[in-house]
């Protein structure tokens, strides 16, 4: 059986004429090796956050939200302005394995482990916020719905909120299945190229995966169900996180685009952080060869994509406010764009709409240093929109006398930092014990897209040539 | 393992020259206990004559459990267990049950279908299995047979088969 | 078989349809009723549904080679000839632009001086809502359409003349495909506003451009599917295999799913909501219109998922059929849905001129469609699909040099 044919006109996605035994060697020696001194560094670092957050979040706990400076009207401050905006970035990660896998874009394989893993910690990061936000974490257990000696009392079902937690837990839970599912087999080769302690340890996390046929043919089955599973869960997440506004009557907040809109921003961010992470990801661990610049072109034209995707939302939401003939949805934005948070709605649609659009350049996306830079704007944009959205809302509400301005308090910063600790510590944890990249997954793309077979440099000899009779 | 069994095998580099072996294998109606590979090869459940997974199935009715169960369920403490009037909307308020109907639907099935997954596989934290060569889960492709059974003759016929459709290496291991 | 000869029995056929269409037309100018309510909005109806299909025809073309997908390459001269069609759409729509000025019909509540004078909103909203910006709206987004959708023919065309040199051709086609994208986008939100959400002119959704937008792209997919059914029954594109077939099925059915998603995002936010001037929009398609309410969502959601849901449906081409049938229809049902109950308050608002207000009759062709209704639709249909064989008819129906043919001539999945 030959492979399918592939058009000359794509380009490769495995370069340096790699063998399999040479694709396990690149991609497991990083969980071999002793980690450099720059991930030392890194990881110095990103435990400082971590620990800075810590003690914020105790001080939380302890004196209760009052460390926060949210008010009476502002009740939601930096701490759902963040879980919003990590949430958003834990959507890259299925929509990479599961939505490009659906639309067969193979250029997912090089990256999908990695943003799967990133998807995992940034919902961590989220669940958080609210976990914190109620004041009194000890009872948080209180949201779930459980038979209870309190009546029994239920939580309220209609409302977003719960929903909220419904949606959240659902994602966690399958994201972990999804990405643990993929890793066995990955888990597996490092087993068998480890001794001693090491091989009892991966022994025990590849759960006695042999490669067996059949295993395969579940697995293949499996992977697929969950992906499109996933598709339209990932599309829920955000949305249920708009419905936290959208089904408030709060201007600004109760419009019937939020749910694609949000999913459209979700998917933009998740991007840019896969970017920043595997611009260095892919230098630091040598893994250019995997992660190559055709991977960053695409990622790149998904970001130009989405940013566009949000702009018309933007536009949208400016337009009808004007349109709708109602004074205070008409203030609503009014105040966003010149009222006292201008600066935020400024940023928002410099570092969304207008900057990704250098990326209808080539040379701009195909550059790792202005997609490093570009990632990191349009990481600051979208936490800059949440802000927007939230901050700026409540503080100009329905009732001028209660009107104010919102700044955070030192401890609410400290959390924010605290959480990109966890999500870096986590992240680099990840990267020393399994591989950043799917094994298995670019074995078995590596004769449709691997540069001896395809491309400019292929020995042309090959079967995968094209014949264009049918 | 309460049985040892005594696996002939032959691992091979390629996997359309494995695919090219299982074929002539079946023609010859030998017995494969299995093949092994470091990723999913493309057509071998077919030359295998593997019947269709039916994992999609198990997701399915798993997913049915829990749409039935969020509606259900919210539809009884609702309407009969504590029924309440929440911002004037009426105690069976359908479209609210939506999201977290659907958040279940798709939280069984998935459950389900990854447990089911391992259970049958017989795979799971802990398990370890018996592998026949550390590089299978590298770069060589494995077609395994179990020599119970057979005599001298047939595990020479077997060999050769092993050698002439390009198998690099032949071995035999007790498992 | 590589070239589609448009034969004299189609052609008979189609001009049929066309035949039922203009004579249905006739009835209704012949009816008596002094504004031509129900003429007008079955003309605006189909113009709109039939200009849509062809725009997303072309949005999705122009996604597939960004996307640089390959599979849908064996037939992507259906959507070309799709395309082309808007070259049609314009002058209805055109038409329906000049009405505005020269009163032909009364479709648009904001289009009536003596109801804008008196209302603040109407007032507020009449820098976008007059005629001028409705003709000059029109004619420039939808001749952008054209231009791109020339322009991206022509360079396939001439693709088959010659790829150039390292497929410098489709190269030059993706730069065009990419631009097409945000144009659409953006143009497209704002055509739907004033052809379908102005006929109700106080109530506005921030979502309803996307809303209908998907509710085009799954008529669009399912009017795919019955054009390569009919051209292959005839022994045309033997190339088409079950796989496409089952990727087109995976099409219809997820933007089946994405359509309610959007449907239901919009519905349950204002039902949440609860805000008067929001939920009177789906009070009036609820209290009035229920069947067609509720079998919107049977016909374009229900069915399709659970008919779609298994692999086996979406490779058998009879199945396929018959669902893209079924939710064709439903997406015109659903256009219906969006413009006939604010024509009919419109109407009835004029013509009572105060005694009468508030009466909710609904008049015949209003409530539900009817033969009528049928009939134009059908005219309309014939129309479409003789500028879409005539289209085709003028090349290859496989553009044999585009770099991704191989791929798409051996897809399997």
């Amino acid at each position: 059986m030959s492979h399918s044919p592939v058009s000359p006109i794509r380009a490769p996605l495995v370069e340096g004429h790699k063998t399999y035994h040479q694709i396990t060697e690149d991609l497991s020696t990083p969980t071999e090796k002793r980690p450099n001194a720059a991930w030392w560094g890194a990881f110095a670092v990103a435990l400082t956050f971590l620990t800075i957050g810590v003690i914020c979040i105790v001080l939380t706990i302890w004196d209760g939200i009052t460390e926060w400076n949210l008010n009476r009207t502002i009740g939601w401050g930096w701490d759902i302005t963040n879980f919003v905006w990590w949430i958003g970035i834990g959507h890259a990660g299925t929509l990479i394995s599961a939505i490009l896998l659906l639309f067969r874009q193979k250029w997912r394989t090089g990256v999908n482990r990695a943003a799967e893993a990133m998807t995992i910690f940034a919902v961590m990061c989220a669940a958080l916020f609210p976990a914190i936000h109620v004041g009194r974490i000890w009872v948080v257990f209180f949201f779930f719905p459980y038979p209870n000696s309190r009546g029994p009392l239920w939580p309220n079902f209609n409302s977003p909120l719960l929903w909220d937690l419904f949606a959240i837990s659902t994602y966690f839970t399958v994201s972990l299945l999804f990405w643990y599912t993929g890793l066995v087999p990955d888990f597996a080769t490092l087993r068998d190229r480890s001794k001693g302690l090491r091989r009892k340890m991966y022994n025990f996390v590849s759960f006695g995966w042999t490669g067996s046929a059949k295993h395969w043919q579940r697995h293949e089955s499996l992977s697929l169900v969950l992906a499109g599973l996933a598709t339209p869960l990932v599309l829920s997440v955000h949305t249920i996180v708009s419905f936290d506004f959208a089904t408030s009557v709060i201007p600004g907040w109760h419009t019937t685009i939020f749910p694609p809109y949000f999913v459209a921003g979700a998917i933009f961010s998740g991007f840019a952080m896969v970017q920043t992470l595997m611009v260095i990801t892919r230098k630091v661990l040598n893994l250019k060869q995997y992660i190559t610049l055709e991977h960053i072109e695409s990622m790149n034209k998904v970001i130009l994509l989405t940013g566009t995707i949000v702009g018309v939302a933007y536009l949208t939401e400016l337009f009808i406010s004007w349109y709708s003939g109602y004074i205070y949805e008409q203030f609503a934005f009014f105040n966003r764009a010149l009222g006292p948070y201008w600066w935020s709605y400024f940023g928002m649609m410099l570092c969304n709409v207008i900057s990704p659009q250098l990326f209808w350049s080539k040379k701009i996306r195909r550059s790792v240093w202005w997609t490093f830079f570009m990632s990191i704007f349009v990481n600051i944009g979208m936490w800059f929109e949440r802000f927007v959205i939230i901050a700026t809302t409540l503080a100009r509400d329905y009732l001028p006398s209660s009107w104010s301005y919102y700044s955070p308090s030192w401890v609410e910063i400290g959390i924010f930092l605290g959480t990109l600790g966890i999500f870096f510590t986590f992240y680099l944890l990840f990267t020393r014990l399994a591989p950043v990249v799917a094994v298995a997954e670019i074995k078995h793309i590596l004769k449709s897209a691997g540069d001896q077979y395809i491309g400019k440099d292929a020995h042309h000899h090959h079967s995968s040539e094209i014949t264009q009779e049918s | 393992m309460a049985n040892h069994k005594d696996v002939l095998f032959g691992l091979y580099s390629d996997e359309e020259v494995l695919l090219k072996a299982v074929k002539k294998a079946k023609a010859a109606h030998l017995d494969i206990m299995d093949v092994f590979t470091p990723f999913p090869v493309h057509g071998l459940d077919e030359a295998l004559d593997l019947k269709e997974s039916r994992l999609h199935i198990v997701g399915f009715i798993f997913g049915l459990i829990g749409s039935l169960t969020a509606f259900l369920g919210m539809t009884w403490i609702f309407t009969d267990d504590w029924p309440i009037i929440i911002g004037g909307k009426p105690y069976w308020s359908v479209p609210a049950f939506i999201p977290i109907t659907f958040e279940l639907t798709v939280l069984f099935a998935s459950i389900g279908m990854v447990v089911v997954f391992y259970v049958i596989g017989g795979l799971g934290p802990g398990v370890t299995n018996p592998t026949l060569d550390d590089r299978i889960t590298d770069d060589k492709f494995c077609i395994a047979f179990d020599q119970h059974g057979m005599s001298d003759k047939d595990i020479d016929k077997v060999k050769s088969f092993l050698k002439d459709s390009g198998a690099e290496e032949i071995h035999t291991k007790t498992i | 078989m590589n070239t589609f000869t448009f034969e004299r029995s189609q052609r008979m056929f189609l001009g049929t349809l066309m035949g039922i269409g203009l004579l249905c037309a006739i009835i209704l100018l012949l009816q008596h009723d002094p504004l031509k309510a129900r003429f007008w909005s079955d003309f605006l109806h189909n113009s709109v549904f039939f200009s849509g299909i062809a725009v997303m025809a072309l949005f999705f073309m122009g996604a597939s080679i960004t996307g640089m997908a390959g599979w849908y390459t064996v037939f992507k001269r259906v959507w070309e000839s799709f395309s082309l069609f808007l070259i049609v759409g314009i002058i209805f729509m055109i038409i329906l632009g000049l009405g505005n000025y020269l009163g032909f019909h009364h479709l648009y509540h904001w289009n009536d001086a003596e109801t804008v004078a008196d209302d603040v909103l109407l007032k507020g909203k009449s820098h976008f809502l007059n005629k001028g910006w409705y003709l000059l709206g029109t004619i420039v987004i939808m001749g952008g359409w054209i231009y791109f959708a020339r322009k991206l023919r022509a360079l396939s065309l001439e693709e088959d003349q010659d790829p150039g040199h390292d497929f410098e051709k489709h190269r030059k086609m993706r730069v065009w495909a990419a631009a097409v994208l945000p144009f659409i986008g953006f143009s497209s939100a704002a055509v739907i506003w004033l052809w379908v959400m102005s006929v109700d002119p106080h109530w506005y959704s921030t979502l309803f451009a996307w809303y209908s937008a998907a509710s085009w792209f799954v008529a669009m997919v399912a009017m795919t599917i019955m054009i390569i059914g009919y051209l292959q029954s005839k022994g045309y594109y033997p190339e088409f295999n079950r796989d496409h077939l089952h990727d087109l099925g995976k099409f219809l059915f997820a933007f089946s799913i994405f359509w309610t998603y959007l449907w239901f995002s919009q519905f349950m936010l204002i039902w949440y909501g609860n805000v008067g001037e929001e939920t009177t929009y789906f009070f009036t398609r609820r209290d009035h219109y229920p069947v067609l309410f509720y079998g919107n969502l049977v016909i374009n959601f229900v069915l399709p998922f659970l008919i779609l849901l298994r692999n086996d449906t979406k490779r058998k081409l009879g199945t396929m059929f018959f669902v893209s049938g079924l939710v064709f229809f439903g997406h015109w049902i659903d256009y219906f849905l969006m413009i006939k109950p604010g024509v009919l308050h419109t109407t009835q608002a004029l013509s009572a001129a105060g005694e009468d207000h508030g009466s909710h009759a609904i008049a015949a062709g209003f409530g539900m469609p009817g033969f009528l209704e049928i009939g134009m639709m059908l005219g309309f249909l014939g129309l479409f699909i003789y500028m879409v064989f005539w289209q085709l008819s003028k090349a290859s129906l496989i553009p044999k040099n585009d770099p991704y043919l191989a791929e798409s001539l051996h897809h399997h999945v």
